[in-house]
């Protein structure tokens, strides 16, 4: 069996005063692919933030070890620099900022902290090119402000190429698929794939089966109210998909 | 009255010169130095001026300010020119003690106080008359030596824009090595532009941390005259760029834009004043502020429509950014509308460093004050893109 690369235990966790992730566990080891599926509102957006450390998230008990170093204590770019990535939800419009020199920032800053030589300007647009020519995104688009102004679609693609390019060690999907129509989630699907590996390790948040037909993930759990309250196979993600959270939500 | 007003050996004591410096200093005397209850400066406090160690700043000659592309250089040196460039086509470079006719024409002085002091002293600064289209820059590049005394000086340039001419003139304040005095730089630009001449004034403010810099540009526009200005200023402690525009004819133009970065404890002013006296002209501004630590920014623009001045355009902007609660802006906008069928417009907006774009920015493994930093400048690149020169524009873009 794979080592341990992420360990989440009894972990607790409240935003704006509210609790929102309670007593949840779950161990991903190096290689797999654990998807997650759950209601509206039970906090698996929230669960992704906690772990990439982002301020306002308060965990209140609980453990996250990361390569077996004690995550919760690291800072938002100590996290990403150990190779935690999200691909999130709502994707961030930074105006101003083209999206070439965004990623070059960051794809300096995580290879300054492997030890890696910074690329100059030629390697970096050469890699940039390729990876986006992949996901079907021109040179027009990597020009522009990053986000700003792009379609829901195009947002999680520019998401998908950060991920490509920053090469994590563990990745949370959330809701890359919501957006994009058939042939852009082939084409986000495909990038996950390429991504994926012996050592890489992933957590796809999703509400459809869909993209899971795509990228097989090794485990599907439900999350509901908090924490995951039943985990299975491939096959579970087409048990919810056809009878919903019925069966997994208290009734309140 | 004041130590500001000492005696001088003057180097040219011409009659007309001596009309004008006591003209000046009447003027002067008759508002004295700004204080709380002075309407234009009541945001900007003038903090130690009478103080008895000011002295006028000695003779060196020091030289520094480099800049990454050719153009035709003045060294200035603690207020005196150092060297000149040979001749440059296009253009006529004599002293200001030459330039008597036109001085004082562009701005009242019992308006300008700082302005008046400057008259009282004229000896030294530049009388430039543009006579063609400048194939390069010419620069002004004023610096400051380092001592232990609190130096002041005036400087005056008289620049003229004659019919069709064609310019950039960019004027850079620096000093050298570690200077803690709390000298006074006091500059008065008088700036004409006749029919269908086109400057570009740009100026970077960059004084030593515990300076006194007042500026004044008085700016007369004739027909089809184009005005482009932009000021970046992030030195000094107790700094004013003040613009007077007055647009005197249909189709003259003007663009005031500026920006300011400052931390620590300053202030940083920009004031505009900007006349629209005929149809069919045209104004815009836009600046962008980043102040930090227990700095504050002020902007004081005015937008004047006189009664005839149908079918013109005002356009101002203020947006700045807070960096700590400490920081503070004040912001005065006035519009002065008398005529009808006018476009004007005024905003001002001030925040904070967006917390969202930040953390996305970390998340992606860049680091907290690297984040920031990309944010500021996206923010001041906004203003710095206006610039027209492409070269200079990049210039802008690396001392912000
Ligand atoms: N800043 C906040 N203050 C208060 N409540 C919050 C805050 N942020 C999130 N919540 C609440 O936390 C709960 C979980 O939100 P979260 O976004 O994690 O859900 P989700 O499982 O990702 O839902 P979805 O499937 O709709 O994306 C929601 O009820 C939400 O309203
Ligand atoms: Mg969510």
């Amino acid at each position: 069996m794979n080592a341990p690369l992420l360990e989440i235990e009894d972990l607790c966790a409240e935003v704006g005063g509210k609790s929102i992730i309670k007593d949840f566990n779950l161990t991903i080891n190096e290689g797999e692919v654990h998807a997650i599926m759950g209601p509206n509102g039970a906090g698996k957006s929230t669960l992704s933030y906690v772990l990439c450390g982002k301020p306002g998230y308060k965990v209140t008990g609980g453990s996250v070890k990361f390569k077996g170093k004690d995550l919760l204590s690291m800072s938002v770019e100590e996290r990403a620099r150990e190779g935690i990535f999200l691909i999130m939800q709502y994707p961030v419009e930074i105006p101003g900022v083209p999206s070439t020199t965004f990623l070059k920032h960051a794809v300096n800053a995580i290879r300054q902290h492997r030890r890696q030589p910074e690329l100059d300007t030629m390697e970096f647009l050469k890699l940039v090119r390729e990876e986006g020519r992949k996901l079907g995104i021109d040179n027009e688009m990597l020009k522009r402000a990053i986000n700003v102004g792009f379609s829901g679609g195009e947002k999680k693609r520019m998401e998908a190429l950060e991920m490509s390019i920053l090469k994590p060690d563990f990745a949370i999907l959330d809701e890359a698929d919501s957006g994009l129509d058939i042939d852009a989630m082939k084409i986000v699907a495909e990038s996950v794939n390429r991504l994926r590996n012996e050592q890489r390790s992933m957590l796809i948040i999703t509400h459809f089966q869909r993209l899971l037909n795509y990228v097989v993930p090794d485990f599907v759990h439900v999350f509901a109210d908090g924490h995951i309250v039943k985990s299975g196979h491939k096959e579970l993600a087409q048990e919810l998909e056809q009878n919903g959270y019925a069966e997994y939500v208290r009734e309140k | 009255m004041d130590n500001l007003v000492q005696n001088i050996n003057y180097q040219n004591n011409s009659a007309e010169l001596q009309k004008y410096r006591k003209d000046s200093l009447l003027a002067f005397q008759k508002q004295g130095l700004p204080t709380a209850k002075t309407e234009a400066w009541k945001y900007t406090r003038i903090r130690d001026l009478k103080n008895d160690d000011y002295q006028p700043a000695p003779q060196v000659n020091k030289t520094g300010g480099k800049v990454p592309f050719t153009a035709e250089i003045i060294e200035i040196c603690n207020g005196y020119i150092v060297s000149m460039p040979k001749t440059v086509s296009g253009i006529n470079i004599k002293p200001i003690t030459e330039a008597a006719q036109y001085l004082g024409q562009t701005y009242k002085a019992e308006e300008y106080p700082f302005a008046a002091l400057n008259g009282y002293y004229l000896d030294r600064g530049l009388f430039i008359e543009i006579t063609g289209d400048l194939k390069y820059p010419l620069i002004l590049n004023y610096n400051m030596v380092p001592e232990d005394k609190d130096y002041f000086y005036h400087f005056r340039n008289v620049i003229i824009c004659r019919q069709g001419a064609k310019a950039e003139i960019i004027e850079q304040f620096n000093y050298q090595g570690e200077l803690k005095s709390r000298y006074l730089a006091n500059i008065v630009n008088e700036i004409r532009l006749e029919d269908k001449s086109v400057l570009c004034h740009y100026k970077y403010q960059n004084e030593a941390f515990k300076a006194n810099h007042i500026a004044l540009n008085a700016v007369q526009i004739a027909k089809d005259g184009k005005y482009e200005s932009f000021c970046l200023q992030k030195g000094a402690n107790i700094a004013r760029n003040e613009t007077f525009v007055s647009l005197n004819d249909e189709g003259a133009e003007a663009v005031v834009n500026g920006a300011y970065i400052m931390n620590g404890w300053a202030t940083l002013d920009t004031t505009t004043d900007i006349y629209h006296l005929k149809p069919h002209t045209k104004s815009s501004q836009i600046v962008k502020g980043v102040v930090g630590g227990e700095a504050k920014g002020v902007f004081q623009g005015r937008i004047h429509i006189a009664p005839d001045a149908v079918a013109t355009s005002g356009t101002q902007l203020h947006k700045a950014l807070l960096l700590s609660d400490t920081a503070e802006i004040d912001v005065k906008p006035e519009l002065e509308i008398f005529a009808d069928d006018v476009k004007c417009s005024h905003g001002a907006a001030s925040g904070e460093l967006d917390k969202e774009q930040l953390f996305y920015m970390r998340s992606r493994g860049i680091g907290e004050d690297e984040a920031k930093q990309i944010l500021i400048d996206a923010y001041l690149n906004d203003v710095i893109n206006q610039i027209s020169d492409e070269t200079i524009k990049e210039w802008f873009k690396s001392l912000k």
